[in-house]
């Protein structure tokens, strides 16, 4: 049935699209409730803040979240990098994301969660947040590009109601090798 | 082809498989080895041991149903193919020299490298058409087949023991006819309830004298209570001498052959007239297969034969009597229990709590106790799970043997290798890491520091040169240690070559010792003029840095025209340290105490100056020091009046690391950091210390490592 309808065609997301389909798109998938969203690709986002923006990655790279906790500071690392943290008995390093994103230093407050990712050796890490928010369901062909991408961390919007949340690229953040 | 069945195999499995299936082929190599050497050693004409021949075949057989299990088609094949050869071997279908016995290392060792490239579909690919073209060669090994048949008229045997023999068994008994030995049938009843003991013993007692060719069960006098058992053996030993040896009750030892050349005897047309003599009752079946009980599996070809012919599953079962333990799942226990210990100390500090309160300083006491105790089976559960990853050294062993064996061969040098302290347990992941730095130092000392046979006849020296490795256990540290009695290294080439090199200064004063590290330079290792006149040398660099990398050292010693000896050090386990924490402003760190070798206490004015470094006058040594603060960057707060030393060691190198304080010695369990930066030079890993979270664990090697290089650099 959705063979003519543009908006769920797959493809249309890979090509910048005209703005008039995408105001279609966004305005059915926040009409509609999350259910009735299944026949588009549903893409679930794990909300957070951090300094005075909304952000948020891709729930499948999540493994757990748990509170701040004594950090262990480890020498000879970028300054990105807070520390190592001991979780259940493995130990793993602490990215601070304010401060890889280029934001302001945070004072840690008893909102801070450190959001910890699954993945082999090197693609696991405890991302330093100033709080999680909550789950967002949003279509894949919903998503939209920043303007302007220089910061290099985060290519795509989601918008919930009126606002933009920052979906960070997960992988650029721990490629500290190109730097 | 089975590519995409291989792609769906579960990871864990594939796995297994690929340990269970070098267990094979590592038993395979020893044994073939074996064989070659049996081969060599004796005049053509005498007979390898049967058992031998068999144990190769049956590897081959199971990993054939491994394999098939798997369905991995290029492995199973090629094991299929082995086994056909080595069946014609042991059945005396193909002779043991035949062009087909100088094929078997070469296809076990293809073997190894498809094993290899299981899991990886590019290799697998590959691996298929050098498996056929192998196969090729090992069929038409397999066409040269000579028949033999024979009657075996000159027997009083009964004729349906005769019936009940396997091919295998047949060939066995023409064997042990054409070679003149004393065969005779040995009748054995046992009670139900502890035949198989009883077999086996008798079995036992047999093989010191002879052969068991045959065993076959039947019911006893009273069956529902006995079993009897007929083995048919040959001997060297007369039957008489036989008798009085077995001496066992309930056993009749009686000859069945006539001894007088057998090709001589005309022809007997009907050997059951002769059946009456035989001890089997002839009213029963030998083989009554319904009411036998299932005979002992580890009793003889006869069995083995048996199981061959059942489904592949039964002959696997066979294999090991031990469990298979992946070694991520000890780590994962390990960390376990490493959290037991800490929850266990947060209930000591709740014990003490209440134990302080007035109102509950009774419960406090008794929660106090019963944690006490609670922490000693901690300690044992520890030591139950280290224990478990602790294997012996003999495999290593083994592998190095084989080593030596082929290089012999192929170098035509008489060395002998001799080893002790096989049983010496290490850490699994340390065995398996210490087998490539030992077989370089092996292959050196044949290679280079064993002369020529003429050469050291003429030094005054055993023609055969002798290699002995020793293993030794020394509190949490196990040394194993390679001794040649070759031509020894020498300090005055050595030097002119580093000195040609630029490596050293001619006018640098340097003891032996500095002299023979030179050698673990890189770089130094890859002349082979060097390590030709020197005797050794190469790839020692990379012998020094794998050990360093487990945590050990390597040392040297040489005695001119004597021989060598390297000595590698390595701590017992990698999974638990026991740890020296020290402070540094906020912080603490984790330092391996194997590598401390002392502990000092200064005042600020000891510390004296020498071109910008700091050194300590240690009991008229020099030492040379680094601040820990330094090393790892931490901002200095003030710098107390009093410091700590402590003094470190890498092999002969010394470093004393200033710190703040010391604040004692812990059991850690050292941990990788996970994360996206996944090697921090001087950090070793981490540990969970109590309630301090995460703690750095100082990688010693490099931090004295780098501290030297700046020191040269200066």
């Amino acid at each position: 049935m959705s063979q003519l309808d543009t908006a769920t065609d797959p493809a249309a997301s890979d090509t910048p699209a005209p703005a008039p389909r995408d105001w279609q798109a966004l305005a059915r998938s926040t009409a509609r409730g999350a259910e009735e969203l299944e026949q588009d690709v549903v893409l679930e986002l794990l909300c957070f803040r951090l300094a005075d923006g909304t952000y948020a990655l891709p729930v499948e790279r999540v493994r757990e979240i748990v509170r701040l906790r004594p950090v262990t500071r480890v020498p000879r690392v970028p300054e990105a990098i807070l520390g190592a943290v001991a979780l259940r008995g493995e130990i793993v390093l602490v990215v601070d994301l304010r401060v890889r994103l280029g934001l302001a230093r945070p004072e840690a407050t008893r909102e801070a969660r450190l959001i910890v990712l699954h993945g082999a050796d090197d693609r696991v890490a405890a991302l330093l947040v100033d709080a999680v928010r909550d789950v967002l369901r949003v279509s894949e062909e919903s998503l939209q590009s920043p303007q302007d991408s220089s910061g290099g961390f985060v290519r795509e919007l989601a918008l919930r109601g009126d606002d933009f949340v920052s979906i960070v690229d997960v992988d650029r953040v721990l490629d500290f090798d190109a730097e | 082809m089975s590519g995409s069945g291989n792609a769906s195999l579960e990871g864990k499995a594939l796995r297994e498989f690929v340990s269970e299936a070098e267990e094979i082929l590592d038993q395979l190599l020893t044994d073939l080895a074996d064989l070659f050497d049996q081969r060599s050693s004796l005049d053509s004409d005498a007979e390898v041991d049967p058992d031998l021949v068999n144990r190769v075949f049956r590897s081959a057989h199971s990993l054939k149903g491994l394999a098939g299990m798997f369905g991995l088609d290029a492995i199973g094949d090629l094991a299929h193919h082995l086994e056909d050869v080595l069946d014609g071997l042991r059945l005396g279908r193909i002779e043991m020299d035949s062009p087909a016995v100088s094929l078997l290392e070469s296809v076990v060792l293809l073997l190894v490298s498809l094993l290899e490239g299981v899991g990886d579909p590019d290799r697998e690919a590959a691996a298929r058409e050098t498996a056929s073209a192998k196969i090729e060669e090992l069929r038409s090994a397999l066409q040269e087949a000579p028949a033999e048949e024979e009657g075996f008229s000159n027997l009083s045997i009964d004729p349906q023991l005769l019936r009940a023999l396997t091919e295998y068994e047949e060939h066995r008994l023409r064997e042990s006819i054409r070679r003149g030995r004393h065969l005779s049938l040995v009748d054995s009843v046992f009670e139900m309830v502890s035949f198989e003991e009883g077999l086996a013993e008798l079995s036992a007692a047999i093989r010191e004298v002879g052969e068991v060719v045959s065993t076959l069960p039947s019911p006893g006098d009273s069956p529902e209570r006995q079993i009897r058992f007929s083995l048919l053996v040959a001997t060297q030993i007369s039957v008489d001498q036989l008798r009085t040896r077995l001496e066992l009750p309930n056993t009749t030892v009686q000859s069945v052959l006539v001894p007088a050349e057998p090709q001589d005897t005309p022809e007997d047309p009907s050997p059951s007239e002769q059946a009456t003599q035989a001890p089997v009752p002839p009213e029963t079946d030998p083989l009554p297969s319904a009411e036998t009980p299932p005979s002992s599996g580890e009793s003889d070809g006869a069995v083995a034969e048996g199981e061959a012919k059942s489904p592949d599953i039964a002959s696997l079962r066979s294999i090991s009597g031990t469990v298979r333990v992946d070694i991520a799942k000890l780590d994962e226990l390990m960390n376990l229990v490493g959290e037991l210990v800490i929850q266990r100390a947060a209930i000591e500090e709740i014990a003490s709590k209440l134990a302080r309160e007035a109102l509950t300083t009774h419960i406090g006491q008794e929660l106090t106790k019963a944690n006490r105790l609670l922490d000693r089976k901690l300690k044992e559960l520890q030591a139950g799970v280290l224990e478990v990853r602790m294997v012996p050294l003999r495999q290593v062993f083994e592998k190095l043997s084989r080593v030596v064996r082929r290089l012999r061969r192929d170098l035509d040098k008489d060395v002998a290798l001799e080893f002790s302290g096989a049983d010496t347990e290490l850490d699994k992941l340390i065995v398996e890491q210490l087998v490539d730095p030992l077989m370089h130092i092996v292959r050196n000392a044949v290679d280079h520091a064993i002369e020529p046979e003429e050469e050291r006849a003429t030094c005054g020296k055993p023609r055969q040169g002798m290699i002995h490795i020793e293993a030794s256990q020394r509190g949490n540290y196990v040394l194993v240690e390679v001794r040649d009695d070759g031509r020894g290294l020498d300090p005055t080439l050595i030097r002119a070559r580093a000195e040609e090199m630029d490596l050293v200064d001619p006018s640098e004063v340097l003891s032996e010792k500095e002299i023979f590290d030179l050698l673990f330079l890189p770089g130094f290792s890859t002349r082979s003029e060097v390590s030709e006149t020197s005797g050794r040398g190469v790839g020692m660099d990379v012998v020094r840095s794998n050990l360093t990398s487990l945590g050990g050292i390597v040392e040297l010693r040489s005695d001119l025209g004597r021989g060598t000896a390297v000595t590698l050090t390595l701590p017992i386990t990698l999974a638990i340290i026991r740890a020296l924490v020290v402070v540094v402003g906020d912080h603490r760190y984790a330092i391996p105490l194997n590598s401390v070798l002392e502990t000092l206490l200064i005042a600020d004015g000891e510390i004296q100056r020498s071109e910008g470094r700091e050194i300590l006058n240690l009991r008229g040594q020099p030492l040379l020091l680094r601040r820990l603060s330094e090393e790892l960057e931490i901002e200095e707060t003030e710098r107390p009046q009093k410091q700590y030393v402590v003094v470190l060691g890498l092999g002969d190198l010394r470093l004393g690391l200033v710190v703040d304080r010391i604040a004692g010695q812990q059991d850690a369990v050292i941990k990788p950091i996970r994360g996206p930066i996944q090697q921090i030079r001087g950090i070793a890993g981490a540990t969970e210390l109590g309630d301090q979270g995460a703690v750095l664990v100082l990688d010693i090697a490099s931090l004295v490592e780098d501290a030297v290089r700046r020191k040269e650099c200066a």
